[in-house]
């Protein structure tokens, strides 16, 4: 009886141990987002723009956050990459227009330009979402 | 005679009988103990049935925040409810919300106080800047427009920043909260089919 207790009492105390070292939360920095994990927010991962994160493997024990992390990188970079061709289409418009003599950026431009701005920033925007729940999954099936 | 002997037997194994069944009444728990610690015992393997009543109390309450265009939602489950959302001069109380858990309170007060500076200083940085940039249009001499666009400039980066490390705060805040949740686990059925921590020691 008292091994049963104390069986008991050490599974939740490795439960409490388990969620505090493991458990994974969301934090944003300079450099982009951080996946920050357990108490002593150690940085296991960091989304930058260029470099592609496996954000699926970080989350690979619990099938819900796979799915969500798999949405997640199958939008985030995507989205980062329109809304930067938005800006630069538009740069380039504007360098290409004052080189010579000075005529304003053509409004075709300007739409594409805020077309492609806001279609990435939905995809952000949507990425976001998804990590955020990947998250949640992780650590709702993190061992208990 | 051979009537009596039967009698004798007869009225003894009804006795017996009896006796046993009021011993085996007097423990009415004890099999249920036994098959639930022993159910509680092969589980582990698997799935304990902690994980459950946790899982449970996780998935209804734990909450998470979405950032989206300046603002967020904080969200109780994976797709639960939007419980409140905090931004720009927002007044949702967090700290209400995340009261249960003091590490979480305190983060909570700390994603306040941050989100509110950082959105007054940006906001001014801001105004400050779109000044600055109408004064240079309008006179190219002001020796004010440069002073005002770099001061504006300037606020809005400390502002944003502060913004930053108050959705960090928050982030943490949720983190403690969902965290407190799992360490108030109810009850297993281990310690409930034992649970004479007291008794063992009486």
């Amino acid at each position: 009886m008292g091994f049963a207790l104390m069986t008991s009492t050490a599974e939740i105390e490795a439960q409490e141990r388990t969620y505090e070292e493991d458990a994974l939360r969301l934090d944003s920095g300079l450099s982009g987002l951080r996946i920050v994990r357990g108490v002593s927010d150690s940085v296991v991962l960091t989304v930058g723009i260029v470099r592609a994160v496996d954000v699926v493997r970080l989350v690979a024990p619990s099938p819900n956050a796979v799915a969500q992390a798999k949405v997640f990188e199958s939008n985030y970079r995507q989205g980062i990459w329109t809304a930067a061709l938005g800006v630069a289409v538009w740069g380039a418009a504007f360098a290409i227009n004052h080189i010579g003599p000075n005529q304003p950026v053509p409004l075709g431009v300007t739409i594409t330009t805020v077309a492609l701005v806001s279609y990435g920033a939905t995809r952000i925007d949507t990425a976001k979402r998804a990590l955020s729940k990947a998250v949640w999954w992780y650590n709702r099936d993190l061992k208990r | 005679m051979k009537s009596r002997i039967f009698l004798a037997l007869f009225a003894s194994v009804s006795v017996f009988g009896v006796g046993a069944q009021a011993q085996a009444n007097d423990h009415p728990a004890k099999p249920v103990a036994t098959s639930a610690a022993s159910a509680g015992t092969a589980a582990n393997g698997s799935r304990p049935p902690t994980a459950t009543d946790s899982t449970r109390a996780y998935s209804s309450q734990a909450l998470r925040f979405e950032s989206s265009w300046g603002s967020a939602d904080i969200i109780r489950g994976a797709d639960g409810p939007v419980v409140g959302t905090v931004g720009w001069f927002r007044g949702f109380d967090v700290e209400k919300l995340v009261e249960s858990s003091p590490r979480a309170l305190a983060e909570a007060k700390n994603f306040e106080t941050r989100n509110f500076r950082g959105s007054l200083v940006s906001t001014i940085g801001a105004a400050t800047l779109a000044i600055g940039i109408v004064v240079a249009s309008n006179s190219s001499n002001s020796a004010s427009s440069p002073i005002l666009i770099i001061g504006g400039a300037g606020a809005i980066g400390w502002g944003l920043h502060r913004i930053n490390t108050g959705y960090a705060a928050l982030s943490k805040a949720l983190w403690w909260y969902n965290r407190d949740l799992r360490a108030d686990l109810p009850p297993s059925p281990a310690t409930v089919a034992h649970p004479t921590r007291d008794s063992n020691q009486r």
